[in-house]
């Protein structure tokens, strides 16, 4: 009886386990890292692989939700911005401790801070947080409370913290004492990355099962796409991050379940002409380059509908400006993008004095408009495009010349000797607020693509989107922010000192055994929500 | 019997040759639309009635690329080819023929240029060039520095050739005949390069072919929207599933019978000249 | 030697060789080959012989080796000719046939092209004339000289039919004097004993001179009137062939005299005497 007893109480553990083993907390998600982490210390991260393990591992006070764009607490359970956009105060949750086992409290997020903020660990991450000159100031509260306060008003500040992951304070692990779901287990440079699931991860979910439900990933370190591709066709690999749209089409030919367009994504493709007043072009062709009307006609004589439909085989959305309708709270809703129509750019053009020849468009001066288009080489999607829009601008008797160059040469012409007439590339995303995109708009960042480093505003509408750029980065109201932005949205547009030409979908792939997941179009796209991805 | 077989070969060859050449400089008749023509609603389509070779990403007839392409590589490679085989008979067969401090300073040159930092140099050509050039302009150009670059490797073999041709007996015999040093290099010495050239020669098209393409990403090469051989092949990169899309394959196949052609009928001349 | 007279001396050469700074590979050699007499030259392999062949025609590197000496042809010392002059003098006055055929001829040439350098080094006729020089140059060393013939190249014939041709070519302009280094060493007994043949009767019909160099006494004693024995550089001895033969002085011709098989010798001597 007893025996019989013990017996099956022995079977229903084992089946227990056997369940248990075989929903959750086991087996491997892969996917390949572009090139090799630069490192593991979360403060110094600056290329997408350290990025991506800063992710997996670590901590953040709050999270910004990657399909609602909201922000979500996790170590900090509430917080508090003040007024004046310099103080934040954070109530953090208790009994928490890192990968190492060592408790978590106030004090490891005043020290991370204090780490963010050092001048002399030039942390990539604190420089969203050094708007102003002057010390941070960390007051630990108790131990699950603390207030932190910078020297001048930070935008967006609770969303900055989405990026810092937070170290501890006394670890001798340092920075591999972890407070993330994944922890890493083993690097072998040059090959591959292999995390494991951190029993100490504090989150669980609604059944109050420990997250995350697999117990490790394996990253390789996988420059080359096309292996990329060939190793999740062999179920070698379970995500693709971003997927070209060449491959999607034909990996959705075989099995569309597999691939997931999210929309368009933060990412934009865009082309600019030199306003350099010290450029050694012409005169003349300055003149056309500094003229608004000019700008405004070729965008107009630029059909991004078949840029999208062709080039990117429909995985892509004619772009309005500098932001993606897929940020969804800062997008100018109101705005449209440009319409195709040659006709009228015409007659714009000959409005201002330019005339067609035997196909040829000429100034008033007689001078054929000629120009070149420099991109970089090696990028098939930008050749192309440069190749369409050259036989578009044909249609006014726009003659273009496409110029591939590599990256250095082409960066030294946009950036030191300004010899180059127009330049087509693409600006990549990652956060959605606006002062993300400071350094491009005032004229006086070495960024201002197509006029950098200006003394004083060289136009009235330069002006303006300096003085609305500083109104929205000293407000801490996000309504009278964006009143300001969008804003700024307006004046890009009617102006075209950037000519947006298409929004690039988020594509993905996910292998069937995943599940949970939902890509999107916010990076990381498809393993945004690892800890609640299980395997089949 | 033997020969007859070879001679069919060679001369089925040089129809292959001729035909290509002739094709594709008829390009304008057999393709009047022209190379650059996008029907942006039929891209990267598979082969049909209208488009025999399908259309490329952009929706370019295939078919007129590639004629147009091979007018334009197979017109310049074998030019530049024949310049760098020219160059390198000139200062390698030379050199070693006169010897001692000629064949040393030959050499020397040809170390430096094979040490040079080309990669650089090249960017400093881009950099010279004005942007606004003419896609012609700028393929001619670069076949141009293929030639004027590509002779290294044989100038150096040549070098060796010549130096053992000027101590052979024949030389020898040649000079005691009373026979000039210009002539004996010219008929004596030269013909007996000939090997080393032509090798250089025919290995020179298609790595000049390439090398055009491959110079696309320092912005020289042919630019859009001319096609040349090596900008076809170059849409070959990365593609994913080359058996599901065979006649992308077709310029790679192309390159392959003109190379093996161009070959076929070196071999003869080089038969004929031994 | 010096008894003859001027005229009956083609050439008459007081050479010293050295080749870097190394001892001299021709020490005071001294050579006079008279008008129509086949001179021999017979040293052992490495005593210098092709030096002085190369000497006479002016052929060795300057920079690589110092000549001293007088070398008098037809009334000039060639070693004071300049290379133009020294040009016009090689093949025309004095030929050179050299030791193995096959690799004195240029493999990537035809033989008619080959004839027609060595023709055209000299003479600046009409295409006609060139045929008729080479068509007859053939008919001296036995060779047919039909186009299929002539379109040959070196490779197309046999070791003899080379040697012929080369001999065809070095007589092509009629030269005072020919050079055969070892022209007979490299080819089988019964093609040497034709080569040499041809070599007796052309002296005899044309009357050039040949300095017949080799290392083998016993080969060549049958064609030669005269013969010197080269020995570390210096000539031993030197005399009509049979008189050297029947009575060698210097105790390297003795030597060379004892390599000789017995049974060859009494022939060697009898053919030398009757010559
Ligand atoms: N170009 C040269 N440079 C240096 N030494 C040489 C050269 N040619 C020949 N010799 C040397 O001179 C000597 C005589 O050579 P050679 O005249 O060819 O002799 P033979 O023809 O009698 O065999 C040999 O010891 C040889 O090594
Ligand atoms: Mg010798």
């Amino acid at each position: 009886m007893c025996t019989q007893h013990r017996k099956s109480f022995l079977i229903s553990i084992a089946a227990c386990f056997i369940l248990a083993g075989s929903a959750f907390g086991q087996g491997e998600l892969r996917f390949c890292l572009r090139s090799e982490p630069k490192t593991f210390e979360p403060l110094k991260v600056e290329d997408e692989a350290s990025a991506t393990i800063r992710y997996l591992t670590g901590g953040v006070l709050v999270r910004m939700n990657r399909q609602t764009q909201a922000l979500e607490p996790e170590l900090a359970q509430s917080w508090k911005v003040s007024k004046d956009g310099k103080q934040i105060i954070f109530k953090l949750r208790s009994g928490i401790s890192f990968s190492d086992g060592t408790p978590f409290s106030a004090e490891d997020v005043a020290y991370t801070v204090q780490q963010l903020m050092d001048p002399a660990l030039h942390s990539p991450t604190g420089d969203a947080f050094r708007s102003g000159p002057g010390n941070v100031e960390t007051k630990i509260i108790s131990p699950t409370q603390i207030s932190i306060t910078f020297p001048a008003p930070v935008a967006g500040l609770d969303h900055q913290f989405d990026q810092v992951a937070i170290m501890s304070a006394h670890s001798p692990k340092k920075e591999m004492a972890v407070l993330g779901p994944f922890m890493v287990d083993d690097y072998k440079p040059g090959a591959s990355l292999l995390l494991k699931r951190n029993p100490n991860y504090w989150k669980t979910d609604e059944q109050g099962r420990h997250l995350p439900y697999i117990d490790s990933i394996r990253l390789d370190i996988q420059p080359n796409r096309d292996v990329e591709m060939l190793r999740f066709k062999r179920n070698e690999l379970d995500l693709i991050n971003t997927l070209d749209s060449e491959y999607f089409d034909k990996l959705g030919a075989i099995s569309p379940q597999l691939v997931h367009d999210a929309g368009p994504s933060l990412d934009s493709e865009q082309m600019w002409f030199n306003e350099v007043a010290k450029s050694p072009l012409p005169a003349y062709k300055k003149a056309w380059f500094r003229s608004e009307a000019f700008r405004r006609a070729i965008s107009e004589a630029i059909n991004r509908e078949d840029l999208s439909r062709v080039v990117f085989r429909g995985h892509a959305q004619p772009a309005v400006g500098p932001v993606s309708p897929a940020n969804k709270f800062w997008f100018n809703a109101k705005l449209k993008p440009e319409s195709y129509s040659p006709d009228t750019a015409l007659k714009a053009l000959q409005a201002e004095g330019f005339r067609m020849e035997n196909g040829t468009l000429k100034d008033k001066d007689g001078n054929a408009v000629v120009f070149s288009i420099i991109t970089n080489s090696g990028n098939k999607y930008r050749e192309r495009m440069a190749t369409m829009i050259q036989d578009d601008l044909q249609k006014i008797g726009v003659h273009v010349n496409v110029v591939t160059l590599d990256f250095p040469s082409l960066i030294e012409r946009m950036t030191q000797s300004f010899d180059y007439e127009a330049i087509l590339l693409g600006l990549t995303n990652v956060g959605l607020d606006p002062n993300e995109q400071m350094n491009v708009w005032l004229s006086s960042s070495d960024n201002h693509q197509w006029n950098p480093s200006e003394k004083a505003p060289e136009t009235a509408w330069e002006a303006e989107i300096d003085k609305l750029m500083r109104e929205q980065a000293s407000s801490a109201d996000p309504k009278k922010r964006k009143e300001a932005f969008d804003r700024v949205q307006e004046i890009v547009f009617e102006e075209a000192p950037f000519i947006y030409l298409v929004n690039r979908n988020a594509l993905s792939a996910v292998a069937a055994n995943v599940q949970g997941a939902s890509p999107v179009i916010l990076v990381p796209q498809t393993y945004w929500n690892v800890e609640r991805i299980s395997l089949k | 019997m033997r020969i007859g077989r070879a001679t069919t070969w060679r001369g089925a060859a040089c129809a292959v040759l001729l035909l290509v050449a002739g094709v594709s400089l008829a390009a304008n008749w057999i393709a009047p639309e022209g190379y650059a023509k996008q029907y942006r609603e039929a891209a990267d389509a598979p082969p049909s009635h209208a488009h025999w070779l399908g259309t490329d990403e952009i929706g370019r007839d295939r078919f007129a690329r590639v004629l147009y392409g091979t007018r334009i590589s197979l017109l310049l490679a074998p030019a530049a080819a024949l310049l760098s085989t020219l160059m390198a008979a000139l200062i390698g067969g030379l050199s070693g023929y006169l010897g001692g401090a000629w064949s040393r300073a030959a050499m020397a040159v040809t170390d430096l240029f094979l040490s040079l930092p080309w990669l650089f140099l090249l960017i400093t050509v881009r950099a010279v060039l004005p942007l606004n050039v003419s896609p012609l302009f700028s393929v001619l150009v670069t076949f141009l520095i293929l030639g004027l670059l590509g002779w290294t490797s044989a100038a150096r073999v040549l070098c060796a050739t010549s130096a053992t041709l000027r101590d052979s007996d024949f030389v020898r015999q040649a000079r005691a005949s009373g026979i000039g040093a210009v002539r004996l290099f010219w008929m004596h010495v030269l013909p007996n390069l000939k090997p080393v050239l032509y090798a250089q020669f025919w290995i020179s098209i298609p790595a000049f072919i390439l090398s055009e393409a491959n110079l696309g990403i320092l912005g020289l090469g042919v630019a859009e929207p001319m096609p040349s051989w090596g900008s076809l092949l170059k849409e070959l990169e990365g593609l994913v599933s080359v058996g599901e899309e065979p006649w992308k394959l077709v310029p790679l196949i192309l390159l392959a019978i003109v190379v093996t052609s161009f070959q076929f009928v070196l071999a003869r001349q080089e038969e004929a000249a031994a | 030697m010096h008894s003859a007279k001027p005229t009956d001396v083609l050439l008459s050469a007081r050479v010293s060789v050295r080749y870097g700074e190394k001892p001299p590979v021709l020490h005071d050699v001294e050579v006079s080959i008279r008008r129509g007499e086949v001179f021999g030259l017979i040293g052992q392999s490495g005593s210098g012989k092709s030096t002085l062949a190369m000497t006479i025609l002016g052929l060795l590197d300057r920079k690589k080796s110092q000549v001293e000496g007088t070398i008098q042809f037809e009334g000039s010392n060639l070693l004071q000719l300049r290379e133009r002059e020294l040009r016009e003098l090689r093949g025309c006055k004095i030929a050179l046939v050299l030791q193995s055929p096959l690799s004195s001829l240029n493999p990537a040439l035809k033989i008619r092209t080959q004839l027609k350098e060595a023709w055209r080094a000299h003479a600046s006729g009409s295409a006609s004339d060139c045929d008729a020089a080479i068509r007859a140059a053939m008919e001296s060393v036995s060779l047919p000289a039909s186009d299929e013939f002539l379109k040959k190249h070196p490779s197309q014939m046999s070791v003899g039919q080379a040697q012929r041709v080369l001999i065809a070519m070095a007589t092509l302009h009629r030269p005072a004097l020919l050079l055969a280094d070892e022209a007979t060493s490299a080819l089988d007994v019964i093609t040497q004993a034709e080569i040499l043949t041809l070599f007796r009767q052309l002296n005899r019909t044309t009357g050039m001179s040949i300095l017949y160099i080799s290392h083998d006494l016993a080969s060549v004693a049958g064609i030669c009137d005269r013969i010197a024995i080269l020995h570390q550089g210096t000539i031993v001895e030197v005399g009509p062939t049979g008189e050297v033969m029947a009575n060698p002085r210097h105790e390297y011709t003795q030597k060379l005299m004892a390599a000789i098989p017995q049974i060859m010798r009494p022939i060697a001597t009898a053919t030398a005497a009757s010559l």
